[in-house]
């Protein structure tokens, strides 16, 4: 049997509950309210004929309604006054429940939009520490962060699964994770995947959550968010998490529906429904859940 | 160890008084940090703070952010209109009649930063007329201006 194709993965998604509709992705941009108020930029931009419409579940989202040219080349774009950045992905770094002050590992930081999102919620305060393994995407990250004017980031060239030779603990974790991506973002998505890309993303998944655990601090809270579709990269590496890690997840009531909890046949545990899972639609495909790392005894 | 720096700002008549344990040096790359930032720093690190600039080949070259950073003080710098911000940030000299204003220093051969109509510093430039006198023509030599963000993307 082929174990991929389009066929092959919208019949994974039949199975799971949703019907392949083409989704309506639109471009969108987020205010940078450390470097500027969201009234005079609305205002800034109109005068440049770029219209926007808020997005209703990120505080800092916009809809880029209509554009003369591309919203990445205005000198308010260079100058860090926002970032473009899909809406599903302004989601995760706004679940935290305190940010000011903390220590923040962000362990897959490459290209940067959430780390300077992260900066921007914690008043440049505290300290985020930015890893990416990649040297190309780790310089792409840092002129990310000087354009924005990040102030609070450490960057390191590393592999997230080796964030403990940092020798911190961290209050709070993003993991937004390697994954196999998905079709909406993707023309040629259905061409490439496999569904041992997928199994594979999902093995180096759980390692990197591994890892996290050790370097975050009792009590910490910890999200994770994959832009992919597929459940080994979701809801079943949550299932694993609670069942192998000291974690255990936490209620969020962001956008996007309840994660499952039954998959393929195959029952999870109940709390890995307070994940939330984006079918593409207003938004790419997102999934995302936040965890606690429960206190040693 | 910061004197690449003072040299270079001392041009636009401005003048800082860091803490200079924290500034560190990673290469040929300078960044200015707070003190928290000091303590969690490990010696491998890529990128740090706020990024203040480059030395090569003897040359200081200034991040926007110092850049920034020197046009919120009394030094020189002229105000241009909003075409002439587009035309900059695209890597264009500064013609006279685009200068709304100037402060500072305003002979042939200064310095100068570049700032839009909201006071936003957008890179700098050298001087190559009497910016009281000169009728026309260009008034500023661009030499950095923001858009470099977008073209080092391209490189």
């Amino acid at each position: 049997m082929l174990m991929s194709g389009r066929e092959f993965f919208l019949n994974r998604y039949r199975e799971l509950g949703w019907k392949h509709e083409q989704p309506k992705l639109r471009q969108a941009i987020r205010i940078n309210t450390a470097n500027t108020g969201r009234e005079d930029l609305i205002k800034r931009l109109k005068s440049l004929g770029i219209k926007l419409e808020k997005v209703s579940f990120v505080e800092d989202g916009y809809w880029i309604c209509e554009a003369k040219f591309s919203v990445g080349v205005t000198s308010e774009y260079l100058l860090g006054l926002y970032s473009i950045q899909e809406a599903a992905a302004q989601i995760p770094a706004t679940l935290f429940s305190e940010l000011k002050g903390k220590i923040v590992l962000d362990a897959c930081a490459a290209p940067g939009g959430k780390t300077v999102q992260l900066a921007d919620l914690m008043q440049n305060t505290g300290a985020i520490i930015a890893l990416d393994v990649d040297k190309r995407r780790t310089i792409a990250l840092t002129n990310h962060l000087e354009r924005c004017r990040v102030k609070n980031a450490i960057v390191y060239q590393l592999d997230a699964r080796q964030a403990s030779r940092l020798g911190l603990k961290f209050d709070c974790i993003l993991l937004d994770v390697p994954c196999s991506g998905n079709f909406a973002a993707d023309d040629d998505w259905f061409a490439r995947r496999t569904i041992e890309d997928v199994e594979r993303n999902a093995k180096v998944q759980k390692e990197i959550l591994t890892e996290a655990v050790n370097v975050l601090r009792d009590d910490g809270e910890l999200v994770y968010a994959t832009c992919s579709l597929e459940p080994e990269e979701d809801e079943l590496n949550i299932d694993w998490a609670v069942k192998n890690l000291a974690l255990e997840t936490e209620k969020i009531g962001c956008y996007g529906r309840e994660a499952l909890t039954s998959v393929f046949g195959k029952r999870l545990d109940g709390s890995v429904a307070n994940g939330r899972r984006m079918w593409p639609g207003r938004t790419q495909g997102f999934f995302v859940c936040k965890f606690r790392k429960c206190e040693a005894e | 160890m910061i004197k690449p720096i003072t040299d270079f700002v001392k041009q636009f008549n401005a003048s800082f008084s860091w803490d200079e344990r924290l500034i560190v040096w990673k290469k040929n790359r300078y960044f200015l940090i707070t003190g928290n930032m000091k303590r969690l720093l490990n010696e491998g690190f890529f990128y740090v703070g706020t990024y203040l600039g480059k030395v090569k080949s003897e040359q200081f070259f200034p991040s926007f952010s110092l850049l920034q950073m020197v046009s919120e003080q009394q030094t020189n710098k002229v105000y241009v209109d909003r075409k002439s911000a587009w035309l900059f940030i695209c890597g264009r000299d500064i013609f006279k009649r685009g200068i709304v204003r100037a402060k500072g220093a305003k002979g042939e051969g200064s310095y100068t930063l570049v700032l839009n109509e909201y006071e936003e510093c957008l890179g700098f430039g050298r001087i190559v007329c009497d910016l009281d006198m000169a009728e026309g023509g260009v008034a500023v030599k661009n030499i950095s201006d923001v858009g470099d963000f977008l073209r080092r993307e391209r490189r």
